[in-house]
């Protein structure tokens, strides 16, 4: 660290930190916190502990897969109607509500919420968000939305909730008495949703104006980390994507409570109501769900890309191979990423032309993701590799990701999307890309950016041991997915052996329940892993990991306005091993050292 | 240990292809074969994909293991390659899939013409019309036909027959039927034909198809429509076109029993 | 269901209950519940005294719970199994351990026997498990020795009762969420259906092809199984193999009956040994104790009276059920469907005789004048809260929409013809026997022809045909 030497404390520094200094209390610090730090620090944790919610869900969801109808632990006998026998309603209701918190409170949060409040200020050197008060507020508005997804677990009787999938297709979600109990639970779930979209929507308002504006002084554009980059691209899909989510969750908690029909064909009796006035088409809801949903893949994907390209070059001692092709690479997947939505809906019955666009779009896209997996092979090629858990997360990140990415060709072809359409085939390719994918690389991040957040290591062994655990607990649990699908077995059967043609899968539906036990126990050692190392975990400096980003230089962790010297940029994000570093002796130089006196200023420019 | 972690990420796509490998004489494939020429093609689609994966798959697991194995296997304090990037790599890496994304994009075209846009339907369809209407509603599949003789129209007739989770169907010659639903979306899929087409509420959607042998083969929902969802077994009964009139008469002779019973006539 | 082995099943077990603290017991160890009507009884009467037993033990003693089902023999139910008889007496001076059986002419041969019941000789009432069963020669090696020695011609049955427990396995996983275990009509789902689920243990099934006085016959069950009930949540399971549908349409009748005479035994002691009329006879002055005894002697004599007669026209009103006689059957065939046919039809159905109208509405839209009317409930004699027809079972349930074309009994000029000679058990459609089936017939054809034109022979106006059509294409 001989080229970092700020001052211990910040208080004779600029004006512009001064605010940060003046005592407030304990609740303004910690829990109605304008900090950026503080505010994904809770987002952190609040996800963290949603994702052990969505987790026992998908338990739920794998004992009825493997052990149908058998008396469920626990939930059975608090849910369940007679004995511990689930009902099929409860089991519709598990997998909806398990989608719903994993996409909504955990996935997305926990990338643009978590990552992106404690990373982007730090990350180009500004002392907080551009709107502190609006990013209290984006992780306030959580906690209605998760009250509201709450509350529509009960709301709908004991055994019944949003009973109509993550995706919410009318008519089912429309009409009231379609789905079992799913009355004021549906509408409570919509409602919840529009909540985590308020956050969402404020939340990437604050990142696009803190990225375009509060850059500090020598902060370029392409000096900027990929983490940063894939914030300010994710924060863009949501301000576009977002607004017609909420519209048209709107328009169904219209149809629903006021009689409106945007959605509802006439003349439809379900459940011997009378029968509909009609007028709407239920196709619109699936274009303007798919039109916000498919960049919400993205958005629950781009993040972790960044964030992984980071560590990978950190921990490979190496900059990031085509710094640039990556950059427009994830512009490519953001821009194509609003004209693939209909891929979701080749079966659906759209007109069969659109199917050809948006077969050739989709294909488009896997192109991008292509380039930055071999980008990310080529970063980690002649590397100088530590072998930690951040690496592997990242490793892993990237091996998962090859998988989900190529399972997605399959359904990106129209006539083979014909058969895999809606089979459990498309849910191994989710879970490879949102699980394989993501989440390894937040659990990288988690480890990565401890340090920062609470100025102490993880613990490297344990979190090895988890990722061991989770890593062949998620391949056995989601690689025999993908047979299933081939198989033919429809997703969301609460008892797909009724069906003679699937009787014989249910051995391997077994086995991927015992995955799923082993991934879900080792995630509590995640949890102690991350809340004992709060406490115990080993302190460290400034720059535990030999890392360049501007976030290194600022004290771990860093205090309010979080940097004691004002920081100066100088060069791009990844020169690890240059020559510069090497002639200090050293295989990183920070981005906010100064060029030594008589090197030109062009060798340590990003090319 | 480092070279334990380049290893691990060496062996698990093994164990990957291993099971995809032995998955066929598992059973852990595809229901039997295809059944409709539609469905063959479809079949040969996903076997090109599966190729085209498997060598990218391999390709891109086997460079990321060695990129690992190779930065395990080096000495300690070896400094890390610095570079930035290869213009010509990049170039190379993304004008190659993309040629092969196209391709797979154009080469699938024309099945998806046939399965889908009607003017492409063959010829026979378009003349005889449908032969049947399968309504879905939950959680069972409801089946009209015409009365022998007649063409299916939109709306009911009275002399219509009715039946409930069987569609008969002629063997040997491309059929229609309209899919429709009751009550909620759900969608149509045979898996041993490999078709899938969801019934949109308020539409009535023409889907074809071609079962050259005579058999049973599965129907189920791949849309969810509710508790019931997985409820809705039905099949597909394929029989020469013979015994597809025979089966229609006998359906209408049911559909009109009146249970009077004289002595010189038994009827049932 | 045994979908898993049972060792893979435990080792499973072991390995959950650390992470979800809890391990797993056996599927549905729920029992059956017992009706209200039992349950608003004094608490003697449900549990009995040391000697004498109570509704619930005198239920249980024939019927069983779900993992111990009781075949009682007086009951018209095929409870499954394969009868034979002792072929030779064997040598009773050695334990036996193995037997020779022969089979009446016409039943086959078992390929696979578990277990075997004896019914007479001096093991009747024994059960016994099979280690092993030679097809060939009809000889079972037991797994424990005999006590008694059985003698040639004893009757035994092969895996008594397979029917009904395969029956309960099936019941379980496709009808308990709906129907309830016990066959309440109160599963977990029930309370989102509309109209609800049937409730067995009335012994009432409203669509059947018998005359008004008799139960539903197997092939009225099966039928409804198989076809489902359109315009309701009960689907079809036509793909479910014969075997099966006759295995789960068996134990729907053991639920029947099992309700059946539950509630017939409850009614007995209701009268005076209810909660209710408990508590008036004691402020009307008599000592609690004094009824209880009252009790302990009605049980021990008067009841078992009762209970002979309950259970014998349980066993004989089923058993007619299945006869040729208790068929609905039209004494000419159906009358050509024509205009004036319909038209004959429509003037029936409009006039005060019939009063078809008074429910079905004018048009038929199942908007009469009663469907806006208060009733009352004829147990409680309490107006029911909501306007409209209700049935046995409290449930609200207005008249058909003719238009619809949505038959639930069934759309065979039969089973239309049998809804209007027997009407529709447990609802407000009333018999009409008496009338001639003549007339019956002009006015199923009228019905029929509701849905393509309300007023017959006016198809030309399109106005009452068009909106008809849509709807009947729901």
């Amino acid at each position: 660290m001989a080229t970092v030497s700020p001052a211990l404390h910040g208080h004779d520094h600029a004006d512009s930190h001064a605010h940060g200094h003046h005592d407030i209390g304990f609740i303004r610090k910690y829990v109605f916190s304008t900090d950026h730090k503080v505010i994904g620090i809770q987002f952190l944790i609040t996800t963290m502990l949603m994702l052990m919610v969505g987790g026992a869900l998908a338990l739920a969801v794998r004992w009825q897969l493997a052990f149908p109808w058998e008396n469920m632990p626990i939930l059975g006998k608090i849910f369940a109607g007679e004995g511990g026998q689930i009902s099929p309603e409860f089991y519709t209701m598990l997998f909806t509500m398990h989608a719903s918190v994993m996409i909504f409170l955990v996935i997305i949060p926990i990338l643009a919420g978590a990552f992106g409040n404690f990373l982007i200020p730090l990350q180009i050197g500004a002392d907080d968000m551009a709107f502190p008060v609006l990013n209290m507020l984006s992780y306030w508005f959580m906690w209605p939305a998760m009250a509201c997804f709450g509350i529509s677990f009960v709301a709908g009787g004991v055994t019944a909730g949003p009973a109509n999938g993550w995706t919410s297709y009318p008519l089912l979600s429309a009409l009231v008495q379609a789905a079992p109990g799913s009355g004021a639970a549906q509408t409570w779930w919509l409602i919840g949703l529009t909540l985590v979209g308020v956050s969402s929507m404020m939340g990437s308002v604050n990142y696009m104006t803190t990225i375009i504006n509060m850059r500090a002084p020598g902060m370029t554009l392409f000096r900027m980390p990929l983490t940063i980059w894939s914030m300010f691209i994710t924060a863009i899909l949501q301000a576009f994507a977002l607004p017609v989510l909420t519209a048209a969750g709107f328009m169904l908690v219209t149809d629903r409570l006021l009689g409106t029909v945007f959605f509802i064909p006439a003349g439809i009796i379900v459940n011997n109501a009378e029968p509909t006035v009609g007028g709407g088409q239920p196709l619109l809801w699936q274009h303007l769900f798919w039109f916000y949903s498919h960049p919400a893949v993205y958005i629950m994907l781009l993040p972790a890309m960044g964030m992984v390209s980071d560590m990978l070059s950190c921990m490979c001692r190496k900059p990031v191979f085509g710094y640039k092709p990556m950059v427009y690479s994830m512009a490519a997947i953001a821009g194509l990423g609003f004209i693939v939505w209909g891929h979701h809906m080749f079966t659906s019955g759209m007109n069969p032309a659109l199917g050809m666009t948006f077969m050739t779009s989709t294909m488009m896209i896997a192109l991008p993701s292509a380039i930055k997996t071999f980008n990310w092979i080529g970063t980690i090629w002649d590397g100088n590799v530590k072998f930690n858990a951040v690496m592997l997360n990242c490793a892993a990140f990237v091996a998962l990701f090859i998988v989900g990415g190529l399972s997605g060709i399959f359904m990106a072809a129209v006539p083979v999307d014909i058969y895999f359409h809606d089979t459990y085939f498309i849910v191994a390719h989710f879970h490879y890309v949102l699980f394989g994918a993501t989440l390894f690389g937040v659990f990288a991040g988690i480890q990565f950016w401890f340090p920062k957040m609470f100025g102490r290591l993880m613990n490297d062994r344990v979190a090895k041991v988890h990722f061991v655990l989770t890593f062949i607990g998620m391949n056995g649990t989601f690689f025999p997915m993908h047979l299933l699908g081939i198989a033919g077995m429809p997703r969301r059967y609460a008892d797909p052996y009724l069906h003679p043609y699937l009787e014989h899968l249910l051995p391997m539906n077994q086995l991927m329940t015992i995955s799923a036990i082993i991934m879900g126990a080792a995630q509590f050692l995640l949890l102690g892993n991350f809340f004992l190392s709060i406490l115990f975990g080993e302190k460290c400096g400034r720059n535990p990991w030999g890392a360049n980003g501007l976030e290194w230089s600022a004290p771990s962790p860093p205090g309010h306005g979080n940097f004691d010297v004002p920081p100066v940029c100088y060069r791009g994000p990844y020169e690890y091993s240059s020559p510069e570093a090497e002639a200090m002796n050293q295989d990183f130089i920070l981005q906010t050292s100064p060029p030594p006196a008589g090197v030109s200023k062009s060798t340590s420019a990003h090319h | 240990m480092k070279k334990f972690w380049a290893l691990f990420f060496y062996f698990w796509p093994i164990v990957a292809l291993y099971f995809c490998w032995i998955a066929p004489e598992s059973n852990w494939w595809f229901p039997g074969e295809a059944m409709s020429p539609m469905g063959v093609r479809i079949e040969s689609l996903f076997y090109l994909i599966l190729w085209i994966v498997a060598i990218v798959f391999i390709g891109t697991q086997a460079a990321l293991g060695y990129a690992l194995w190779k930065s395990a296997a080096r000495d300690e304090g070896q400094k890390a390659w610095y570079s930035h990037g290869s213009h010509s790599l990049e170039l190379i890496w993304t004008i190659v899939p993309a040629f092969v994304l196209v391709f797979i994009a154009l080469y699938q075209m024309d099945v998806w013409a046939e399965y889908r846009v009607q003017s492409f339907y063959p010829d026979s369809t378009r003349e005889e019309g449908s032969v049947a209407e399968l309504a879905a509603r939950q959680f069972e599949w409801r089946i009209r036909y015409p009365a022998p003789g007649k063409k299916l129209s939109d709306e009911p007739e009275s002399d219509d027959l009715y039946w409930v989770n069987e569609l008969h169907v002629p063997t040997g010659r491309p059929v229609k039927i309209n899919l429709r639903t009751q009550d909620v979306q759900h969608a149509f899929f045979s898996p041993q034909l490999r078709l899938k087409q969801d019934a949109v509420p308020g539409l009535i959607i023409p889907v074809w198809f071609e079962i050259p042998e005579a058999g049973e083969y599965d129907i189920v929902c791949a849309e969810l429509c509710g508790w019931g969802h997985y409820k809705m077994r039905a099949k597909i009964v394929a029989e020469s076109e013979a015994a597809y009139k025979a089966y229609l008469n006998r359906l209408q002779d049911e559909q009109n029993e009146d249970g009077y019973k004289a002595a010189e006539e038994e009827t049932n | 269901m045994s979908l898993t082995s049972n060792t893979a099943h435990r080792l499973i077990a072991i390995l959950v209950s650390p992470i979800l603290f809890a391990g797993c017991s056996d599927r549905g160890d729920s029992s059956f519940v017992y009706s209200d009507r039992t349950l608003s009884l004094m608490n003697e009467a449900q549990t009995g005294f040391k000697d004498v037993k109570g509704v619930r033990e005198l239920v249980d003693e024939r019927f069983g719970n779900p993992q111990t089902l009781v075949a009682w023999q007086k009951l018209p139910v095929d409870f499954g199994g394969i009868a034979c008889s002792v072929a030779t007496t064997p040598d009773a001076s050695a334990a036996v351990k193995s037997l020779q059986f022969e089979f009446a002419e016409g039943n086959s041969v078992p390929e696979k026997v578990s277990s075997l019941q004896f019914v007479t000789g001096a093991c009747s009432g024994e059960t016994a498990a099979v280690l092993k069963w030679d097809a060939a020669t009809g000889t079972a090696t037991l797994v424990s020795a005999l006590q008694n020695a059985p003698a040639q011609g004893d009757q035994v049955t092969f895996d008594g009762g397979s029917t009904l427990k395969n029956g309960r396995m099936l019941y379980q996983r496709h009808c308990s969420h709906c129907h309830g275990t016990s066959g309440d009509g109160n599963g977990p789902t029930a309370q989102y259906l509309y109209p609800r689920p049937r409730d067995y243990r009335h012994g009432v099934f409203k669509f059947t092809s018998t005359n008004d006085t008799s139960k539903a016959s197997r092939n009225d069950l099966t039928r409804i199984v198989k076809q489902g009930i359109p315009g309701t949540y009960m689907p079809s399971f036509l793909l479910l193999n014969d075997s099966d549908i006759h295995a789960i349409v068996e134990y729907v009748r053991f639920l029947a009956m099992r309700g059946e005479f539950e509630r017939k035994t409850a009614s007995s002691l209701a009268s005076s040994f209810s909660r209710d009329a408990v508590t008036s006879r004691v402020k009307e002055g008599e000592k609690r104790a004094e009824i209880v005894e009252e009790l302990k002697a009605f049980i021990g004599a008067d009841l078992k009276d009762e209970l002979g007669f309950i259970s014998d026209e349980l066993a004989e009103t089923w058993s007619v059920a299945q006869t040729e006689e208790a068929l609905v059957t039209p004494k000419i065939p159906r009358v050509a469907d024509t205009i004036e046919s319909r038209r004959r039809g429509r003037e029936l159905y409009l006039s005060k005789t019939l009063n078809c109208a008074n429910c079905h509405g004018i048009s038929g839209r199942g908007d009469g004048p009663q469907t806006t009317d208060f009733e009352k409930n004829p147990v409680t004699n309490e107006l029911y809260p909501e306007p409209g027809l209700h049935d046995v079972w409290d449930n609200l349930n207005q008249p058909r929409n003719l238009v619809y074309g949505i038959y639930r009994g069934g759309r065979r000029p039969i089973d239309l013809f049998a809804r209007i000679h027997a009407g529709i058990k447990g609802s407000r459609m009333p018999s009409f026997k008496n009338v001639e089936h003549e007339d019956i017939w002009h006015i199923v054809n009228y019905v029929l022809s509701v849905p393509y034109e309300v007023e017959p022979g006016a198809s030309a106006s399109s106005q009452a045909a068009a909106p008809a059509a849509a709807a009947a294409s729901l």
